[in-house]
Formats: C-alpha cells, structure tokens, sequence
C-alpha cells in the first residue's frame, strides 16, 4: 500500500506540468469556443454565445476557403508523397553501398525544419535569382520569368512539393521496414509460378504492404493537416488566400484579428477532424495486429 | 518430366566458394537428395537450378536444353519452400490458381486442376480459406499443390518438412514419396535430416563445404560411406569411430582388437555401425570398456561403453541391465562390416 501511495506521489509533478501545459489550455479553449473574445475589446473572456461560433464557421467564407484549400492540400501531398515513397523504397529495398548510400543521404530533407524549407524554397523559386526558377527557365525557355509563387495555382503546387520533398524520406523508411517484413518467398515463389516484374510488384508486394500503406497514408493525413510552418515562410497564405491553410486561417482568426472566441472554436473543428481520423487510424492498426497473430 | 545436368557448375560470392566446381546428372524421374549439414551449398545449388541464383561458372541443362540465362518461369520447374512461400493475401485455391492464371490457362480449365489437385493432397475442404488460418501442415500441402497443379517438368524442395513438428513430418514423407511415385516426375530435394534423405531418395548427394563428397544410392552410402563425414553424417546413433592403429592383420585400440584386412599402418579410423555390435557377458570379447549409459528407446537399448577417451555405442535388446560404472563386453555380429579409414585424409581405405 504504501508503495503504492509513493509511486502516486511520485507522479504529481509530471502531472502537474501536463495539467498546466496541455489540459488547462485545452479546456480554456474548449469554453472559450462557446464564448464572445474580441481581444482588441476585452481583456477577458464576453458572454457565453451557444454554439454561434461553430455555426458562424459553417456560413463564413474565410474558414469555407480554408477549408478547401486544406483538403486539396491533403489529397494531393498524401497521394503523392505515398506513391512517391513506395516507388523509391522498392528501388531501395536491395542491399548494396549506392543503396545504402542513398538512404543515408535521404534522411537529409527529413532533418530540416519545416519553416527554412519554406525560405529556402521561396529564394529558390524566385524568378530573378532563384535556382530553380532560373533551371527551368534554361531548359523550357518558355517557363523564363514566371513568377512562380505569384500564380494561385502554382504557388500551391510548390507548397505541395516542400511537403513532398520533406515528408517523403520518412515515409520511405516506414515502407522499407514494411517491405522487409515480407518473406522473400513470396515474390520467388511469384518468379518461378511466372510473374513477371510488375505483376510481382502489383500483384504480390503491394497487396501484402497495405497496411503499411494505410498507416503511412493516415499519419501523412494527420500532418498534412496540420500544415502551417511552409504557409508561412513561403506563400503568406498567398496570393490572396489560395493557400490559406486552417491552421494558418485559424492563426490569422485568433492572432492577426484577435476573434479569440471564433478562433478557439475552428481550433476544435479542426481536432474534431483529427480526432476522427486517429480513431480510424488506431480501429486499423488494431485491426492489423489481429490479423498478423491470426 | 526431364533430365537436370550441372556441367562444371561453380558459385562464388566474392572470395568464398559457396558451390565448388562440380558436374551433376540428374536422371529423369529420379529423386535426388541433396543432403549435408547447413552452410555445406546445398540449397545454393538447388536455386541455381531454380534460376533465383546466377553462377558463376558452368552450365545447367535441363532436358537437354541449357537455362543459363533462362528467368526462373521460362525454366518450366516448380518449387516449395522451407517456409512455404504461400501468398497470405490469396485463398488456399487463389494460391493453387495463381500459377495457371500467370500462365493463362482459361479459368475453366484451371478450376478443374486446383479441384483435382486439391483432392489429390486432400485440401478440398480448405479452398475458402486464408493461409494464416491452417496448420503447418495444411500450409505445406497448398505449397505441394501449387506446386504440383501445373506438372513441371522438375519438383525442386527446399527443406520442405523442416517446419513441421517430428510426427507430421513423417506422414508428409510418405505423402512425398508417394506423390512422387504417382507423378513421377524429378525431383531434387534439399534436406540436413539423414533420415528424410535415407527414407525418400532414389539417390543422395551427400555435400560439404561446396562439395559432393559422395553420390549413390541410400543403401549404398549407408553400407560404404566414402569417408569419415559422411561416416558420422548417415545413420543413427552415429556409426562408431575409433583411433587406432593395424598390425599383423589386426586392428587395435584401447580396449578394441579385432581382425582386419589391412596392411600395416598407423592412423587408422575403425568404423562400426551400433546396430552391428551385440553384448556380450565374456571378459574376452574384442571390444572391452566400461558402461557409460544405458538409454531405452522402446524397441531397443543403446549402450554406451567407455575406453579411456574413446565411447562405443551399441544397439542392445529392449531388457538389457547392468550397472552403470561396471566392465561391460562387445562383440560384432555375424557378418557385420569393418569400415576403416584414414585418419588424415578421411579418406576410405578398404574397398
């Protein structure tokens, strides 16, 4: 008993800090959605309003943008990033010292922050000076002088590319770790029935790699969501809001216009959708686990 | 059904030489075991012929027609692994089908074989099902089936029993020796168990170290082994082995002295198999030591008798009794065979 009461004792700190740090807040902000802030106003926290703030966020154009630009965010780094890293691990899922050289050196993108990929990618995409600009430029002559991150769809899709080329080493690894797990017998036992190589890929790797994929899909959803850092650094959320992210519009609600009452509740929509997609997540991966030891 | 031959075939990784330069008939229809401890490139030999593994050197033909750089699927072969090789994804008959699909059989024709086939290793009833969700042994027959629905022209087998506890493992032998019969086709077979080589092979290639250090029949290997390993690789218990020396027409060891056809020399190795020794109750026997061990295996009791640091084991009836500790006395049967060897090249020295 009285080890029982020490260990207890033991915990408080720890959970003090959680209580401070993550639970506290996420409250505040929970009772802070159903409320009227207008920080530019009032120092403290107006009149509980119901539900109005969730309801506005339903009608109001800025978040419905967001909401938009966000899902085409999604859909296409998850997509890419998944085929992307699939591809790239069978190509190195051999051993060897270029393969293992490769991987090495495929960490690199994972390694750097979020945000300097956003600058290094803004410099790099510059139609005067930017390496990237000017390389397309002298190959397709046509494409000189485009200026890359003033166009809304252009700028998405170089956003789309940051987080590709950022996300997908790691993704790499995950389906490399899955790809190693599955017996080698299989793809011989495909050769000599007579497979040839991409039927052995599509028929015989890939159906034994889905739920590695679909976890890998999932936690990419979840990150994508959150996307925020490359908006920043890179776009501004521009040109105008086509590439106004909800965690950037949501900065922009509770930040930049102080509306912390609406702020807080998109904030809660947001991890509502999450939340949803985690509990998916982990349905699945229990799932998995059911039918791995069956 | 074909005809397998190994021309000068060689396998090396780097500076390792995993399959020494040898030839190697196999004869058409004939069961041939590959049988040697692990590492010794058996199975190495065996993917050779299966094309998932390049040579180095030589050349493999295959009824008559050199693969070489023939992919796996053109060489018309089948094979089953150690660990089954099956596709979790696929239905025990997706997984019987997939080579007949692969090979564009119309799916009438290729429902027919995998019911055939699936009746022939009585796996009618399993169809339905996920591998995850039979035995080891169902898994093996689908990995038999699969193997057996399109009739190749060579069964290659990779150590195809090794995952199955001893009982099963001796019902599937059976089951292989008698698919093997029915079908008759060849078949190379890759095991370390003597008794899987001794029970199923017309012949047995017996390797080590990269090598075939002998080739012939079961009976044949078991009554005239070519030298001291594979001597103490067939049979068990192990044959005995002993140092010694050969004068005047006599082999002798601590406490051993029996006639032998040899001219004199030293470093001799007397082999006798335990099942050629009896007991004997007279201080004079050839063989003289003291008991080490008594173990009953039901139908017999191996007695294990010392002699300084050399043992002698041998095969008693079921009721033998003595006490540990206490001088005990062998005699060689009837007719039984001295084998001998030379202790520095292994090397066999009688005929």
């Amino acid at each position: 008993m009285k080890e029982r009461t020490l260990s207890y004792t033991l915990m408080v700190p720890a959970f003090l800090i959680v209580l401070a740090t993550t639970l506290y807040p996420l409250a505040y902000s929970f009772v802070t959605s159903f409320r009227e802030w207008d920080l530019t106003k009032q120092r403290r926290p107006g009149d509980f309003v119901g539900i109005e703030n969730y309801v506005h966020a339903a009608s109001e154009s800025g978040f419905q943008n967001s909401l938009w630009v966000t899902t085409i965010f999604v859909v296409t780094s998850v997509i890419v990033t998944v085929v992307l890293a699939m591809s790239l691990a069978l190509l190195l899922r051999r051993e060897g010292r270029l393969h293992t050289f490769t991987r090495i050196i495929l960490i690199l993108p994972f390694a750097m922050s979020p945000a300097l990929i956003g600058v290094s990618y803004r410099f790099m995409f510059n139609p005067e000076f930017g390496v990237l600009a000017k390389g397309i430029g002298a190959i397709f002559p046509a494409l000189e002088g485009t200026p890359w991150l003033a166009s809304p769809d252009l700028a998405m899709a170089i956003l789309v590319i940051t987080d590709v080329w950022h996300w997908t080493p790691y993704m790499t690894f995950m389906c490399l770790g899955g790809l190693a797990s599955i017996p080698r017998e299989t793809e011989e036992a495909a050769r000599i029935d007579g497979a040839s190589n991409l039927r052995i890929i599509f028929g015989i790797i890939l159906p034994q790699m889905k739920g590695v994929l679909m976890v890998t899909a999932v936690l990419k959803t979840i990150f994508a969501l959150k996307m925020f850092d490359q908006v920043v650094t890179l776009t501004g959320g521009g040109p105008g809001t086509s590439t106004e992210t909800m965690a950037f519009f949501i900065f922009n609600v509770g930040f930049k216009w102080f509306d912390m009452g609406y702020a807080s509740a998109l904030a809660w929509i947001l991890t509502a959708i999450m939340m949803i997609i985690s509990a998916w997540y982990v349905r699945m991966l229990l799932s998995e686990r059911k039918m791995a030891t069956a | 059904m074909a005809e397998v031959r190994l021309v000068d075939i060689e396998k090396r990784y780097g500076s390792f030489v995993a399959v020494a330069k040898q030839s190697l008939t196999i004869e058409n229809g004939e069961f041939l075991v590959l049988l040697g401890p692990s590492g010794c490139g058996k199975t190495t030999t065996m993917r050779m012929i299966a094309g998932l593994e390049e040579i180095t050197a030589g050349d493999i033909l295959i009824a008559g027609e050199r693969v070489n750089d023939k992919p796996p699927k053109d060489r018309d072969i089948a094979m089953v692994f150690q660990n089954y090789g099956l596709y979790p994804h696929m239905t025990v008959g997706q997984n019987i089908e997939y080579p007949l699909k692969l090979r564009g059989v119309n799916k009438a024709t290729r429902q027919q074989q995998v019911q055939d086939t699936a009746a022939k290793v009585e796996l009618d009833a399993l169809l339905g099902r996920r591998p995850s969700e039979l035995s080891g042994g169902q898994r093996q027959r689908v990995a038999l089936a699969r193997a057996i629905v399109r009739t190749p022209k060579i069964f290659l087998m990779d150590e195809p029993l090794s995952n199955l506890d001893a009982k099963l493992r001796v019902t599937m032998r059976a089951e292989l020796k008698h698919l093997h019969h029915e079908l008759g086709v060849t078949t190379v077979y890759v095991t370390h168990d003597q008794m899987e080589a001794m029970t199923l092979a017309s012949r047995v290639a017996v390797m080590r170290e990269g090598r075939i250090v002998q080739l012939d029949t079961p009976r044949k290997i078991y009554a005239e082994p070519a030298d001291l390993f594979v001597a103490g690789f067939i049979g068990s218990p192990s044959m005995n082995l002993v140092n010694g020396s050969v004068t005047a027409g006599r082999f002798r060891a601590e406490g051993i002295d029996v006639p032998v056809d040899l001219p004199d020399r030293d470093s001799v190795v007397l082999g006798i198999r335990p099942e050629e020794l009896d007991i004997a109750t007279d201080s004079s026997a050839p063989v003289a030591g003291k008991l080490y061990a008594l173990e009953l295996t039901g139908d017999s009791t191996l007695v294990t008798m010392r002699m300084g640091k050399t043992s002698v084991c041998a095969r008693g009836p079921a009721d033998f009794e003595a006490a540990i500790n206490e001088p005990c006395y062998l005699t060689p049967k009837a007719g039984a065979r001295f084998h001998l060897f030379d202790r520095n090249s292994g090397q066999r020295l009688d005929g």
